[in-house]
């Protein structure tokens, strides 16, 4: 394990912010091994992100623009991924812990025959030695995990870990072959729900709403007056996921996203551990709830006691002529 | 047709969670051991497929954990699998995700299934890599996430959930799939499904019975654990019973701005 490569994910030409994380991160782990930091990106638009990832130091981008990879599940881009490591050689693979990516990391460390760290929030490189940091069993203990010697180790990260910084000479960008390889799993239909995602989780603020808000319509007519009044986003918790309140991709959560924003304010939310490890590492965390005793009055850092639907208007008003 | 489920047995997810020290593992005592919750929605897709294709449809559940938890596998007996097997043995302790999912991989290939169904996570591991390193080694297609499953011909049709959305994909038996919350509440097992779970056959593999050699436990994993600690404590929390909901706003903006974040 010398060289560090980084999958950058991308849909339509666009990335997340933890690519940018990553890639910044992937300089210093290189420099600690002594070897070379390589993106890849695949895909159509994989030509327009290398153009906004050029700024990060990196030594290579590695690009294919094959469609295929929009086409079928998954398995082009396992194939490009282990293509590039075999072509950049033993190395450290970071790929962002978001839902395919786990199944990218299960893929290839069986391809790879490589050990996984996952949901690391923190790497430290000691005499060519990489250790893994990530927290587990939904916060309660964090674990320090070695990648052992071997030809390739993959670390699934926390997107928000890491601190994205531009800078480096800026990286090559090398044009790969489309492989004539087969795919067995075609996309047959392919349904966008709402912006989704990247506004969660880069959000600097996430209103979240639970069961606490009886219906659809208080996401809508009361959280996002609030968020919008802190220029943030508005989430949810499972329970207001699956009465259908909200899309699921506003779901935050152990089986929903994972955010860590300065500021998150549950509204409604009773803390479930389920709920909690998908917010937990929040900056602040302040609570609106109706009961003292609710499992999130053991986390956050303020709770008011009291009903939503009167303070949450209160709230918008007094944060909207604070900020002007 | 066969269909194969996979299990893990962890401590309960609402309990208190302990580590050993010396061991580095999970205190178990005193902890009741439940079937992962991730698990139960993959059983419960299961035996509704094996409800509507109907015929010589069979659920088997697959399990590898120490034996001494072999009585927590009843509850997915009872839940209505035809039966189980278990891999059990002493030099699987320590195993990381790779020599996990090559072990059990041995072990489902010697059980043979026409369709494999996974949790999507485990809650005490959380790694997510298992039913992909899984596909790989047993050279099967991999569906994840998937929240609706139809087979015709052989043929399966799935509906799957992703980061923004969800797609429609087909793929051919045999085949892995893991599932989403949302394929269904799992069943509750009924007074006749306890009662008869006690009958149903819990098979037992060991190491040698599917051929591992040396390629098992700590040894051959590819990570080590080091270390564990409790997370740096936040600071107790404060909670404010408000006089009226003007006054709670009004606390809420003064934490805020002291925290600068207004
Ligand atoms: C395998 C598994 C995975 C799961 N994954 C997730 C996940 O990813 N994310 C997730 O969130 N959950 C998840 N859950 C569900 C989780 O266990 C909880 O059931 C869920 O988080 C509860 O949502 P809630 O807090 O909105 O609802 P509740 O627990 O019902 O809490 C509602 C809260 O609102 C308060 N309230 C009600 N009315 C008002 C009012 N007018 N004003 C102020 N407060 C009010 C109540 O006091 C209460 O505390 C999962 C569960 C399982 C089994
Ligand atoms: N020891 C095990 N026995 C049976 N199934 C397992 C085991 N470990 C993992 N699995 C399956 O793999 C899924 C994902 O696990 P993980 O990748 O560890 O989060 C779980 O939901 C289980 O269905």
């Amino acid at each position: 394990m010398k060289n560090v490569i980084v999958y950058v994910e991308q849909k339509k030409g666009a990335t997340r912010k933890v690519t940018f994380e990553m890639l910044s991160e992937a300089r210093k782990i290189a420099d600690a091994l002594g070897g070379r930091a390589v993106a890849v990106v695949l895909g159509s638009g994989a030509a327009q992100v290398a153009e906004q990832i050029k700024g990060y130091p990196v030594d290579a981008i590695q690009l294919v623009e094959d469609p295929a990879v929009e086409q079928f599940l998954l398995d082009p881009i396992v194939h490009y991924v282990e293509l590039a490591a075999k072509n950049v050689g033993p190395s450290l693979i970071l790929i962002p812990n978001t839902l395919s990516g786990r199944d990218l990391a299960g893929r290839l460390l069986a391809r790879l025959n490589a050990g996984v760290a996952a949901d690391v929030t923190e790497i430290v490189v000691t005499n060519g030695r990489v250790e893994c940091v990530s927290p587990k069993l939904g916060g309660a203990l964090v674990t320090h995990c070695v990648l052992r010697a071997g030809d390739y180790g993959i670390a699934t990260i926390r997107p928000g870990a890491f601190t994205a910084a531009p800078g480096g000479s800026g990286a090559q960008i090398e044009r790969h072959d489309v492989s004539n390889a087969t795919y067995a799993l075609a996309i047959e239909r392919d349904v966008e729900e709402g912006s989704g995602e990247m506004a969660l989780e880069e959000a600097p603020v996430v209103i979240a709403g639970g069961r606490g808000m009886g219906g659809a319509e208080p996401f809508t007519s009361m959280l996002k007056p609030l968020a919008d009044a802190f220029g943030g986003a508005v989430g949810a918790s499972r329970a207001a996921a699956d009465a259908g309140w909200v899309s699921y991709s506003l779901q935050i959560g152990q089986t929903g996203k994972t955010v860590s924003p300065p500021l998150y304010i549950a509204v409604g939310i009773s803390g479930a551990i389920q709920h909690k490890v998908g917010m937990r590492a929040s900056g602040t965390i302040v609570a609106i709830n109706k009961d003292a005793s609710a499992p999130i009055a053991e986390f956050a850092d303020l709770t008011v006691v009291g009903d939503a639907f009167a303070i949450v208007p209160e709230l918008t008003k007094l944060v909207t002529a604070a900020k002007q | 047709m066969k269909i194969v489920v996979t299990v893990k047995l962890v401590p309960d997810p609402n309990g208190v969670k302990n580590i050993d020290p010396a061991t580095k593992r999970l205190v178990r005592a005193g902890v009741e051991t439940v079937i992962n919750p991730y698990d139960e929605y993959a059983l419960e897709a299961a035996l509704q497929l094996k409800e509507r294709v109907g015929g010589d449809s069979t659920v088997t559940v697959f399990c590898m954990s120490p034996e001494s938890l072999k009585e927590s596998l009843r509850k997915a007996l009872a839940m209505g699998a035809d039966g189980a097997v278990m891999l059990s043995d002493a030099a699987l302790e320590g195993s990381d995700v790779w020599a996990s999912a090559h072990a059990m991989s041995l072990a489902l290939k010697r059980i043979g299934f026409d369709l494999l169904v996974v949790g999507g996570l485990t809650d005490d591991g959380s790694t997510g890599a298992v039913p992909g390193a899984l596909a790989e080694f047993l050279g099967v297609p991999c569906l994840t996430n998937v929240r609706k499953i139809d087979i015709a011909d052989g043929k399966v049709r799935v509906e799957r959930e992703t980061d923004g959305g969800y797609q429609e994909v087909t793929g051919a038996l045999p085949m892995l799939v893991t599932t989403a919350l949302t394929i269904g509440e799992p069943r509750y097992p009924s007074l006749k499904g306890i009662m008869g779970a006690k009958k149903k056959p819990i098979e037992m593999l060991s190491v040698a019975d599917i051929g591992a050699g040396d390629a098992v436990g700590a040894a051959a994993s590819k990570t080590e654990l080091l270390s564990f600690a409790p997370p740096p404590a936040r600071g107790a929390g404060k909670i404010v019973t408000p006089e009226d909901p003007a006054a709670g706003a009004a606390t809420i903006l003064a934490f805020l701005q002291e925290k600068k974040l207004v």
